[in-house]
């Protein structure tokens, strides 16, 4: 809202200058934006908050100075002097629910011209573009007193009538109507819309914007002004439905001062007649539903309760004095009646507010609570925020950095990643308007999040890449799917609400990508990147005091069927790491690149119930240990886990560790064979192990071992 | 004679460079077939009464040379190995293999450091659904449907009753309606406009507050959050508070800082005023309390709210919001 400092000077006497008067307003709620140099005068851009229509005007805004100041307000010539003839003019208000109020009057003989300079000078400094001096002056009402007025060509109204209904009212049930509107656009409006008729059609969409066929027109002679009450909900509605809004429909949806609307008409005749000319006829006042304010109690020791203030009744009052309540003392509270600007005045709150307010913000000390001391111990929530922040940390001090993504993501990105109907990442949560159609579902999954942050820095010419992602993805339910149990699995994530609408379950992942180019380096470093990845992860879990976990083969159709891996803990698949398929990569356009990009995603929801377990100290062994190594060779389809988990099946209390320290294929060992080189740690709790009897162990264990795997010693 | 032996061992010692002809020189004195062997040996030629005299003569010197060739021995084996590690040695001056470590988020930074502030406080910290009911992020909040406080953010819709959250505020309402007061906690997370320009992105973070418990005033909404304020961007920095509307707070507030950039001046990031809007606040509107069954009578609270990435922005004097949702790590790499 712009307000020319000269204008508002018209209402009240001010004597601070233009800088202090803006810093007061900003300090009684009404911010003051920017304040502009034009012509000489200062135009202050005001922010007005949606609850203060009454502040959507120069007379709004005076009025507030006035109650700060404690200065009289002047309020802006209206009087009619001369009213001539009656009125040969009927208004019927059909539908009194949506219009309160509705007045007009007529004027004849008006002269349709430009608008002199100082009526244009004001309209300009607050943005409004000058038309003709009929339609200036409207907006100038408009400005000053927050009324929005319309005026028509009278001749163009059939029938000496205005009827204000809505279709429904008027044609009947379920009709629509349609108005060519000032803006030359034919639109349709709905059946609740409220419109204004006369006595064959409709004339203009009440309180948004009038019709063309009876707008002012340079031969204009006759005018009839309307100014009314639209009720709020209903404007907004249908401005809403027609995408239309305008000054008048944006004052009309924030409520309109009912009772000013008199006064408003009045000067709008009075400032026509000044600059137009012509004959002000009587006037017509439909006032069906008249302003009735409740009455509101306002309790002192509440004020001081919620302010932290020890104000006096009388300074109370004071505050309150200055801004038009009605208002009756009594013993321990003012009982206040709202004027019909103020409808946001409805309760105790509200007053305790215009206290505040009044008595200034700055005013009131800033002192520490004296609180209850005390510690929520049930907080599951303490758990999850401790594994989620272990988590971060491991992966920065590894090197990875972190990034945020939008939660979006299109459909393609599902596509792109070949993943299948069934598929509990193709149940997708829709945005219904998203800026893009790339953003117009919530992740799935953070996959294609990272492959793009990788492409995006690739062009960028960076060699080495490591990023992670930690946020939440959104799984659709559909109500009938979830069973109970899953209900208490996702205890963590945010479960069904109890009434038929169901929330997607958020859940909270962790995405990372590693991509390095075999560049020349000072320092060798041959691991295939798969393992660096997963030493990760291993380190990541063993932190987390979690050790049954295991990697099997992932068929995840977007990474390399022989480098991946599902991460398990337990039976529970918490993720899956490994090489994005070279089919993939090949469409990204990264092959030129040639190494593997490896990707992570874990879901950190499932891995809350078993990390952090409480730890149980293990006391120290006394005796010492026996090593042994053996190197045995099998056929190259055994896997490491496998050798472990018969390496553990062997019964045995004396085995502390086992591990795996080389395996290999090639030169002197056979197509289709691979060494397996593994070391055995033997300690007894109770006594020194001897060499023979641990010989003899070790050798039953190996025979055990070939046995099971038909391998043979490796010489 | 002897006092001559123990010159010349001294003149052949000072001679021996290594440990070769240390123990070349060992064998010529202590050897069986050495010199000072040979003495002892001769002892018996001697006349019985001088032999004590003369043996302790011999036994000294012997004492003095074994003594000699161990220092000796030790030193040139100290020699040894110092040339040994010396021919070992590395080129210092290359530069390590370094991990270099990741970078948090500056989002993320931002908002931890704001966590911690509170959680010192003794605030504790919640979680709500980003994916939320309309019910929660307005209704709940005393901002039904068809109010023009709804403008105030452009709402991402997945059905009617269910939006992308466009604020933090609707955490307040989960958090009261399971617990009883006092309640003291933040709720930081993702909120969404749909809104994107130099100064909005779609998605963004805000940190929420809220404290309620009998007797909390808005003298101490002053307290807590100035003293945040003065924790976070120092202690000399001027804080404002001025009305403003929210409708689940009342009164309600707006937080300003004096401007970091021109410290009050006026600049062009505070548009000439001096002052910094950092977060909006109030005390708890009674309805709110009404629709999760607090009593207004009874408890009294307050609420505050605040943009991450405008804190963000300012505190690195950051222009475009857009930066941190593009991952550049030249860009992450500088936090
Ligand atoms: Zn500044």
């Amino acid at each position: 809202m712009r307000v020319p400092f000269e204008w508002l000077k018209e209402f009240i006497d001010i004597k601070d200058n233009a800088d202090e008067v803006a810093h007061r307003l900003t300090m009684i709620g009404l911010e003051v934006e920017a304040v502009e140099h034009v012509d000489g005068d200062v135009v202050f851009e005001v922010n007005v908050t949606p609850n203060r229509p009454d502040c959507l005007n120069i007379i709004g805004i005076a009025r507030e100075l006035a109650a700060m100041y404690r200065t009289p307000l002047k309020f802006p010539e209206h009087d009619i002097l001369a009213e001539t003839g009656e009125l040969d003019f009927n208004v019927d208000i059909l539908d009194t629910e949506l219009c309160h109020r509705y007045a007009g009057r007529i004027i004849r003989n008006i002269k349709i011209c430009p608008s002199p300079d100082w009526l244009k000078n004001r309209l300009e400094k607050c943005n409004i573009r000058s038309i003709n001096n009929i339609v200036d002056v409207t907006n100038y009402v408009l400005l000053e007193l927050g009324h929005p007025l319309h005026a028509f060509d009278l001749s163009t109204i059939k029938g000496h009538l205005i009827r204000v209904g809505t279709p429904n009212t008027v044609k009947g049930q379920g009709a629509t109507a349609k108005i060519k509107t000032l803006d030359g656009v034919e639109r349709e409006v709905s059946e609740e819309s409220l419109l204004i008729w006369d006595a064959e059609r409709p004339i203009a969409i009440a309180g948004v914007m009038g019709g063309l066929e009876t707008e002012v027109a340079d031969s204009t002679v006759d005018i009839f002004i309307e100014s009314a009450y639209f009720e709020p909900v209903s404007v907004r509605r249908t401005s809403k439905a027609l995408g239309l809004k305008t000054e008048s429909s944006y004052r009309f949806e924030r409520g309109t001062d009912i009772k000013m609307l008199k006064k408003a008409l009045d000067r709008t005749a009075y400032l026509m007649k000044e600059v137009a000319g012509g004959i002000v006829c009587g006037k017509i006042d439909i006032y069906t539903r008249r302003y009735m304010p409740e009455e509101i109690s306002v309790r002192y020791e509440k004020v001081n309760e919620i302010l932290g203030l020890r104000l006096t009744r009388e300074e109370i009052s004071r505050c309150l004095d200055g801004l038009g309540f009605e208002m009756e003392e009594s013993a321990d509270s003012l009982k206040i009646k709202p004027p019909a600007y103020r409808r946001d005045i409805k309760r105790e709150s509200d007053l305790i507010e215009e206290v505040a307010r009044i008595y200034g913000y700055d005013r009131i000390p800033a002192e520490l609570p004296k609180a209850t001391i005390g510690i929520d111990v049930q907080n599951s929530r303490l758990k999850t925020q401790g594994i989620k922040n272990n988590i971060k940390q491991a992966l920065l001090r590894s090197g990875f950095t972190e990034v945020i993504n939008y939660s979006f993501m299109g459909l393609h990105d599902i596509d792109a990643l070949g993943i299948e109907a069934g598929d509990e990442r193709r149940n997708l949560i829709q945005i219904k308007n998203p800026l893009k159609a790339e953003e117009s579902f919530m992740r799935t999954t953070l996959i294609p999040s990272m492959i793009k942050n990788l492409l995006h820095n690739l062009s960028h010419g960076n060699r080495e890449l490591k990023l992670f992602e930690i946020a939440r993805v959104f799984i659709s339910q559909k109500p009938e799917v979830r069973s109970r149990k899953s209900e208490e699995k996702t205890q963590t994530a945010f479960s069904l609400e109890p009434s038929a609408i169901s929330l997607p379950a958020e859940r909270e992942h962790l995405a990372a990508i590693y991509y390095k180019e075999k560049t020349k380096t000072l320092y060798r470093d041959d691991a295939h990147d798969f393992y660096i990845v997963k030493g990760l992860v291993e380190a990541i879990l063993n932190d987390l005091k979690i050790y049954d976990y295991s990697f099997v083969r992932s068929p995840e159709t977007f990474l390399h069927p022989g480098q991946s891996a599902d991460i398990f803990i337990m039976d529970t698949k918490i993720g899956y790491m490994g090489a994005l398929s070279p089919a993939i990569a090949n469409s990204l356009d990264i092959k030129a690149h040639k190494p593997s990009v490896i990707v992570l995603e874990i879901d950190i929801d499932s891995i809350i119930p078993h990390g952090m377990q409480q730890v149980k100290y293990r006391p120290l062994p006394k005796y010492p240990y026996i090593e042994r190594d053996t190197a045995i060779i099998v056929d190259s389809a055994i896997e490491a886990s496998m050798l472990m988990k018969l390496l553990k099946s062997y019964p045995s209390d004396l085995i502390e560790d086992i591990s795996i320290f080389d395996v290999y294929q090639g030169k002197n060992i056979p197509e289709g064979r691979k060494s397996i080189a593994f070391n055995v740690r033997y300690r007894a709790s109770d006594r020194t192990l001897k060499d023979d009897e641990i010989d003899v162990l070790h050798n039953s264990l190996v025979n055990y071992i070939l046995d099971k795997t038909k391998g043979q010693l490796r010489q | 004679m002897i006092e001559d032996l123990k010159k010349t061992f001294l003149d052949e010692l000072e001679s021996v460079k290594s440990l070769a002809d240390l123990s070349n020189l060992k064998v010529k004195y202590l050897g069986r077939k050495g010199i000072i062997t040979a003495e002892l040996k001769s002892l018996s030629s001697i006349p019985p009464d001088e032999r004590p005299l003369h043996g302790k003569k011999i036994n000294d010197i012997k004492q003095f040379i074994e003594e000699k060739l161990d220092s000796r021995e030790s030193q040139l084996k100290k020699e040894e190995l110092g040339r040994q590690l010396l021919s070992d040695s590395l080129d210092i001056t290359l530069s390590g293999k370094f991990t270099t470590f990741g970078r948090e988020h500056p989002i993320n930074k931002i908002l931890s450091e704001i966590t911690d502030i509170f959680v010192r406080m003794g605030f504790s910290v919640e979680e709500g659904p980003e994916v939320e009911l309309d019910y929660y992020n307005f209704e709940a909040l005393n901002i039904p449907k068809d109010h023009p406080a709804r403008d105030m953010q452009d709402t991402f819709y997945i059905s009617d009753d269910i939006v992308l959250r466009t604020h933090t505020s609707p955490v307040q309402v989960r958090v009261m309606e399971k617990r009883k007061p006092p309640v003291r906690f933040i709720a930081p997370g993702k909120v969404y406009r749909c809104d994107a320009d130099i100064t909005h992105t779609p998605m963004f973070h805000q940190i929420e507050g809220l404290m309620v418990d009998k007797g909390i005033t808005f003298s101490n909404l002053k307290g807590v959050l100035e003293a945040f304020l003065h924790r976070m961007f120092g202690a000399d920095t001027p804080v404002r508070f001025r009305p403003s509307f929210f409708p689940f707070t009342e009164p309600s507030a707006e937080v300003d800082i004096g401007c970091i950039l021109c410290n009050g001046a006026g600049c062009r990031v505070c548009k000439g005023s001096g002052w910094l809007e950092i977060l909006g606040a109030g005390m708890v509107n009674p309805r709110v309390f009404e629709n999760v069954g607090y009593d207004p009578e009874e408890y009294s609270g307050f609420a505050f709210g605040m943009g991450i990435e405008r804190i963000a922005m300012l505190k690195y004097s950051i222009d475009d919001i857009r930066l941190f949702f593009e991952n550049d790590i030249r860009f992450l790499r500088q936090f």
